[in-house]
């Protein structure tokens, strides 16, 4: 039993593959990139059609945000990959598949968007009304104090509340290495299959995601809570 | 015969033996999160010397990705601890771990949220600090922390479907199978992930209800 706790926390397997580990990790910053961008762009959309003052929209963008707030990243991921290229099949009438790359992307942008939507309404709510009127009394087109009056403000109100979800994004990138996008998580498995040795790779593993998302995520905490209570006081 | 009722109605028996299972492990992992929480969550605030022990497993808990942690105990701990000895086991306990470190926060902020005044007002009475935890703080942090403990239910839901990984015969685990015998996913996968999203909307609408006629009924803040 002792051995074993030996072996777990010997981590010198896992540092001899630190180059590959490493560009496995590559993987899942370039996922959480696009991803992340993926689902602000769309979260903001969405949140602007719950918002909007036509029924059939608002709607929309309700279910919208429903349907992909609840759903579970695993799920979402295996349906992008399996089922949604046979479905543009059918509909183009081609063989479409997906690079396992792209459906990371779609899934875990889909699913994120739809919390940042909740966040983007909550924050576009919390914008006084007196502000977009006096936009509108000086003129301003809808798309200007979009800009100008009312997103600036929602940042800052939204970015304790973003960050976590930005967190809760990039802890969800290791299981794109269940449809063999080749992020740590995959390597560390395939290394174990070829070394017949978990102990030290899944602990080092565990530690290497501990070490990266405590320690940005905190400097991230520090450096937005600074940021946002300059400008706002 | 249509697909849906070949793929999804014909095979509703182990769907819904795996959402069986998939509810099962989801209401003992959140069990343990309640308990796990509330002893880090204990030993944090009252128990001095533990103290940096229980901060140093909350933030390993809260910032490492469920699926690392469940590849961790699945692999790991049966070797260390010589537990635990099945995958539903393992399932279960990671799912635990991860929800107990959010957890344990969300008490520690229930907890802080009760007024000095109260405590001082039960101990001035005659209260033992026991009774005063039980009688006065207890009630009013369980009423803070109730929309986070159902928002943290749900949480522990979407994860469960990892657990299919480690061949727990949870409700996605059985969808696979069904792909795997078939290769027709279209019908199963969107039917599966049509059920998760249901049982998760109706998990937090119920949850909202719950705390709002909790807050409405003992609450003292609006």
């Amino acid at each position: 039993m002792s051995e074993a706790l030996k072996q777990s926390l010997d981590l010198a397997l896992f540092w001899e593959y630190r180059a590959v580990l490493l560009s496995g990790l590559l993987f899942n910053a370039g996922i959480f990139a696009c991803a992340g961008l993926a689902a602000i762009v769309l979260g903001l959309t969405a949140a602007l059609m719950r918002l909007s003052r036509t029924r059939p929209l608002r709607w929309i963008g309700t279910l919208y945000v429903e349907l992909f707030r609840n759903a579970p990243d695993y799920v979402m991921l295996v349906w992008v990959h399996f089922v949604l290229p046979l479905l543009l099949g059918f509909a183009l009438r081609t063989r479409v598949e997906f690079h396992p790359f792209v459906s990371a992307v779609v899934a875990l942008g889909l699913v994120y968007s739809g919390y940042f939507a909740e966040t983007f309404r909550a924050g576009i709510e919390s914008v006084p009304k007196g502000n977009i009127e006096a936009g509108r009394a000086v003129g301003m087109s809808e798309a200007l104090i979009l800009r100008r009056i009312t997103l600036p403000q929602v940042v800052r109100r939204m970015l304790p509340e973003g960050l976590n979800i930005f967190i809760s994004l990039f802890k969800a990138t290791t299981i794109v290495s269940l449809i063999a996008v080749p992020d740590l998580m995959y390597r560390v498995s395939m290394v174990t299959q070829q070394e017949m040795q978990p102990l030290p790779l899944y602990t080092g593993a565990a530690l290497t995601y501990f070490a990266v998302i405590f320690v940005v995520a905190t400097l991230l905490r520090r450096a937005g809570e600074r940021w946002r209570l300059g400008t706002l006081i | 015969m249509s697909n849906w009722e070949r793929l999804v109605w014909n095979q509703r028996d182990a769907l819904l033996s795996g959402l069986g299972v998939t509810l099962e492990i989801c209401f003992l992992a959140f069990a343990g999160a309640i308990v796990g929480g509330l002893l880090l969550c204990l030993v944090r605030l009252y128990v001095a010397p533990l103290r940096p022990l229980a901060v140093l497993l909350i933030e390993f808990f809260r910032a490492t990705p469920i699926f690392v942690q469940l590849m961790w105990v699945n692999y790991v701990w049966p070797e260390i601890l010589g537990w635990p000895n099945t995958f539903f086991t393992a399932g279960w306990a990671a799912l635990a771990l991860q929800s107990s470190g959010y957890l344990a926060e969300t008490f520690r902020t229930g907890i802080e949220a009760v007024p000095r005044a109260h405590r001082k007002a039960a101990l001035a009475v005659g209260m033992s600090h026991v009774q005063v935890f039980r009688r006065i703080v207890l009630p009013q942090a369980l009423l803070t922390a109730a929309p986070s403990l159902v928002n943290q239910f749900t949480v522990v839901v979407k994860s469960s479907t990892l657990v299919s990984v480690i061949t727990v015969p949870d409700l996605m685990f059985q969808s696979q199978k069904i792909v795997n015998v078939w290769y027709e996913p279209i019908e199963v996968l969107t039917a599966t992930a049509a059920i998760y999203i249901a049982l998760i909307f109706s998990i937090s609408q119920a949850g909202k209800q719950a705390s709002d006629w909790l807050r409405r009924t003992y609450g003292l803040q609006g």
